[in-house]
């Protein structure tokens, strides 16, 4: 039977971490699961590794709160899909996500790396 | 805006559009269409938990798996319809007969009286009560100046109540116009404020009403209820007690039904002087009521500890204090020789008197409910392991795709749990129905609702059992494994010599249980015959008892009534006989003293006791009764008050007051000598209290011829139907005085075996627990031995096939039974042994080893054993060996 061996680079995400990347993925215009699994992993570039079992059922959950609003459509390839499109909800819900981040990385950051100068505010 | 809920077939599409998008991808990076595919579906990893995942999310997982446990298990269970009906019915009885014996054991015995710090309530009892005096019970009653001396000083105390009936059985009371009778009790002015009972309408008593004997009552919520239909007017209203008007000033707090031992009191009025009212519903002794005759002790006494004393330092400090006062007004210090009454101070904290009279009886039953609950256990037990090995193969199967422990673990304890609560539920109205019964029989007058105790206690047990259930089979689900799918012999997978043996120690404990229960049902319903036909020393059919409570002011007022009511009554057609008396017969009241015997109190060699019981009675009383006159004569109407005092006396007073002389001629008399009569008759030995006494010397004054008039019962003999002579009777009275009701009429032997009630329901309980346990067992046997038969069909066939006879295969089924009988009897009768020395206080006219009751349950039980064996044993023999074979 074969075993899945973990010899790439790939970095499973945080807990929560999640929703916070669907939400900026989408905040470039409506997409469908996979587009937002590639575009993930591409913005990363092949760092950040989705499970894609996960992924959708984190869309799942973001449109059950309303901050995402899902229809089906079809892809630029003529593909039957269901794509999903931030809310005005969600787009607090990203600024809001973001600033925490911000906030934890460098907390983070001054903790493992104190010469470092702080980083400067971004939304 | 109402949005309808995703459904799984678009979670599902979704996925697949995913893949197809991952594939085209793919595809435009180079790879074949088929790679392209297969890689998309291994990035993805397994849609299906993804799909599982979105399935369960949002939804009350838990809630969705028990409803699917649910289903299933009430799926299995009817397919197997005869095994849940089965253990449903088993449960049910073993369950409810446990909550019906415990919820009156709860009410009984566990539950405190409904006042405030009951721990801190003791009762008052005396060793003895000083010589001279004559008392309600030797050890719980005291004289009025007792209780004024304690109250007073007895710094040990906060509060001495005192406490006494205006009658042993009813008193009359009137409420408008009906007479009628409740139970009445005359109190202490501190009795409610004492033991702090609360009043949640008008007020209690005051130490002024008890000083000036004030006319008020307090009615327990009970009376209040059943006899007012909760009038919330009823504070102000005149009760008639004796005819004498009480204005209602107070309802006690619910539950509380007064202190009386096994009694439910149905108000209270402050301690009177007044002849209609005496304590005990007595006529003035010598013209002295209760409060000022020292040698009458007649009150009951409850006292609560001071703060900060102890129960030791509380009696300490009052001892002296009693042993002075026992003898005020009786020369102040004891007779020559004479031992001081010892003061002791009993727990208040239960219900007066409950425990002696229902303890033990209640303590054997819930040991037999329990065991009989053990057996029924066991029984479904074995019943569920029977079933659970016969689907071993479903559960190999189960595991073999996939079903975890767990997953079997949980379904086996839904299982147990439809089966459990539906017994539960069945158990719950049967015992409902029991704890009447039970409630009847312990004369709990109380409600028996069950409460939050008796609740827990039944919810406990039936977790244990639903875990026992859950749990005992699961073993045996598990022990196949997956693999033992793969194993096809019945033969090779079936006969596990650890399970059997397992299930042959079940049988053998419950073979022994049945032992015990059979031993004790039998001792018990061995008594039952003893009472039943005890002979009673009289001719007790054709007899009816009546009581009178004429409103007469003097005696020879007294005698003129009863002469006259004799004189109408003996006319009426189908009446033979006719006579009265002062304590009625079985009714287990009577008078106690010591008596003069030619003019002194009599030595009684070696001991024994000098209480005499005497009687007040009538003319022609024991031709009446039946009972036979050995010597000289029976009473008269020529005996009168003028005519020479005349005194009747039994066997065992001639035997042990006049050993070898010739009684007739002799002297005998109360112990204080106010009077003497000549004995004129000897009377055989009769039954006078109850069924169950031992001889007693007894004496029986005329009533004319003393100067008390009591209430007196009137004894008929009459030819047929005994109660049909009561409307002539009532209307014979109500000529006389049309007031006066007839009290409790009833045949004589019923009023006997009244005394026997209590152990007639016992008894009767124990055989049917003994019976439902015989039951249980048979079923359990005969389903264990039945089931073992079927799982060795295959081996059978092969014994048979290789020449075997029928006979053979027979005896090797009954040899397993009898196997486990003996086994059940060697530790049985040792056990019953002990079950029988803790009943010997409930038994009567039989010895702990009775040697006939153990033969019978040993009979019974092999007998159970052999009946539930012969017929799987005589299918075994039937088997056909080819057909047995070819199950393979």
């Amino acid at each position: 039977m074969p075993t899945q061996e973990n010899n790439d680079d790939r970095i499973a995400l945080l807990q929560g971490t999640l929703d916070l990347l669907i939400l900026k993925t989408l905040l470039f215009g409506p997409c469908h699961g996979q587009g937002v699994a590639r575009s993930i992993q591409r913005q990363s570039e092949e760092v950040l590794f989705v499970d894609h079992g996960s992924l959708y059922l984190a869309l799942q959950r973001l449109e059950d709160k309303k901050w995402i609003r899902a229809k089906w459509g079809t892809s630029e390839n003529n593909r039957k899909a269901r794509f999903y499109e931030l809310t005005a909800r969600g787009r607090e819900q990203l600024t809001e996500k973001t600033e925490q981040w911000n906030r934890l990385t460098r907390a983070m950051g001054l903790i493992l790396d104190p010469t470092q100068p702080p980083a400067p505010e971004e939304v | 805006m109402f949005r309808r809920k995703r459904s799984a077939q678009d979670f599902a599409e979704e996925i697949k559009a995913h893949l197809e998008l991952e594939a085209d991808e793919l595809r435009q990076q180079g790879l074949n269409p088929e790679e392209a595919r297969y890689q998309a579906r291994r990035e993805f990893g397994s849609v299906r938990a993804a799909q599982e995942r979105f399935y369960l999310r949002s939804r009350w997982a838990w809630l969705d798996r028990l409803v699917r446990d649910l289903r299933f298990g009430i799926r299995s269970l009817r397919q197997s319809s005869v095994f849940a009906i089965a253990t449903i019915l088993t449960l049910a009885l073993g369950i409810g007969a446990n909550t019906a014996v415990f919820s009156v054991m709860n009410e009984v015995l566990l539950k405190s009286l409904p006042v405030s710090d009951p721990g801190r309530l003791v009762y008052l009892r005396t060793s003895n009560p000083p010589r001279g005096t004559g008392t309600i019970d030797t050890t719980e009653t005291f004289s009025y100046s007792v209780y004024d001396v304690l109250r007073h000083q007895a710094k040990g105390f906060s509060t001495v109540m005192a406490y006494v009936p205006l009658s042993g059985d009813k008193v009359a009371v009137r409420f408008g116009a009906q007479p009628e009778e409740a139970e009445g009790d005359m109190v202490s002015g501190a009795f409610f404020s004492g033991l702090g009972v609360s009043l949640p309408m008008g007020r209690g008593f005051s130490e002024e009403d008890e000083v000036k004997h004030a006319s008020v009552a307090v009615i327990s919520y009970n009376y209040w209820t059943r006899r007012f239909a909760r009038d919330p007017d009823i504070l102000g209203k005149t009760l008639y007690v004796s005819s004498v008007p009480m204005t209602i000033v107070g309802v006690a707090a619910q539950g509380f039904e007064g202190a009386e031992p096994g009694g439910s009191t149905d108000f209270w009025i402050p301690l009177q002087d007044r002849k209609e009212l005496n304590a005990w519903g007595n006529a003035p002794d010598e013209g002295k009521l209760y409060i000022a005759n020292p040698t009458w002790w007649c009150l009951r006494l409850i006292a609560r500890l001071a703060p900060g004393v102890t129960r030791a330092q509380a009696l300490a400090q009052v001892q002296p204090i009693f042993q002075a006062a026992a003898f005020q007004g009786l020369g102040g210090s004891p007779m020559q020789g004479e031992k001081p009454p010892v003061l002791s101070l009993e727990d208040a904290k239960s219900f007066p008197g409950y425990d002696r009279m229902y303890g033990n009886p209640l303590r054997m039953l819930m040991a037999m409910v329990g065991l009989v609950l053990l057996i029924a256990l066991a029984n479904v037990v074995m019943l569920l392991m029977a079933r659970n090995a016969a689907r071993q193969r479903e559960f190999s199967v189960r595991q073999a795709l996939g079903a975890g422990r767990a997953e079997l673990f949980r379904q086996l304890v839904t299982e147990s749990l439809i089966l459990v609560s539906a017994g539960g539920a069945l158990a719950w109205g049967f015992a409902e129905m029991a704890t009447r019964v039970l409630g009847n029989w312990a004369q709990i007058e109380s409600s028996l609702a069950p409460d939050r105790t008796v609740l827990l206690f039944t919810f406990g047990v039936l977790i244990v059992a639903g875990l026992l259930f859950g749990l005992a089979p699961l073993r045996i689900a598990l022990a196949g494994g997956a693999e033992a799918a793969l194993r096809t012999s019945a033969a090779a997978s079936n006969t596990d010599l650890g399970k059997s043996r397992m299930a042959r120690l079940i049988v053998a404990l419950q073979l022994t249980l049945c032992v015990v229960l059979l031993v004790g049902a039998g001792l018990l319903i061995r008594t039952l015959r003893n009472l039943e036909n005890t002979p009673l020393g009289m001719r007790v059919e054709g007899l009816v008892v009546f009581g009178l409570k004429p409103n007469v002011r003097t005696v020879p007022e007294g005698i003129a009534f009863y002469q006259n009511l004799m004189g109408k009554l003996r006319v009426l057609p189908a009446v033979e006989s006719v006579t009265i008396m002062a304590s009625r017969l079985g009714s287990g009241w009577s008078d106690n003293s010591a008596m003069m015997v030619d003019g002194r109190i009599p030595d009684i060699p070696n001991g024994a006791s000098d209480t005499v019981r005497s009687n007040v009675v009538g003319p022609a009383f024991f031709t009446t009764l039946g009972v036979p006159v050995l010597a000289g004569r029976d009473f008269a109407d020529s005996d009168t008050a003028t005519s020479p005092p005349v005194g009747i006396v039994n066997e065992e007073f001639a035997k042990r007051f006049l050993p070898g002389v010739n009684p007739l001629g002799h002297t005998c008399g109360p112990d204080k000598g106010q009077f003497t009569m000549t004995i004129v008759g000897v009377v055989k030995n009769h039954k006078y209290r109850s069924i169950d006494e031992e001889p007693i010397p007894m004496a029986w004054y005329m009533y004319a011829q003393i100067p008390v008039v009591e209430p007196m019962h009137v004894e008929l003999r009459v030819h047929g139907d005994p109660l049909a002579i009561l409307p002539a009777a009532r209307k014979v009275v109500q000529q006389i005085d049309p007031n006066l009701p007839l009290v409790q009429p009833i045949t004589q032997r019923a009023q006997f075996e009244k005394t026997i009630a209590r152990q007639i329901l016992f008894a009767r309980l124990a055989g049917f627990f003994g019976l439902l346990a015989i039951v249980l067992v048979a079923t359990g046997l005969y389903g264990a031995l039945a089931y073992r038969v079927t799982r060795r069909t295959a081996e059978i066939g092969v014994r048979m096939a290789l020449g075997a006879a029928r006979g053979q295969v027979v005896w090797m089924v009954l040899k397993d039974s009898l196997v486990l009988t003996v086994i059940g009897v060697v530790f049985g009768v040792p056990l019953a042994f002990l079950v029988g020395r803790a009943l010997s206080s409930s038994l009567y006219g039989v010895k702990p080893l009775d040697a006939a009751s153990y033969l019978l349950a040993v009979i019974g039980v092999a007998a159970v054993a052999l009946i539930a064996s012969i017929v799987p044993a005589t299918r075994a023999a039937n088997v056909d060996p080819l057909k047995a074979l070819r199950t393979e």
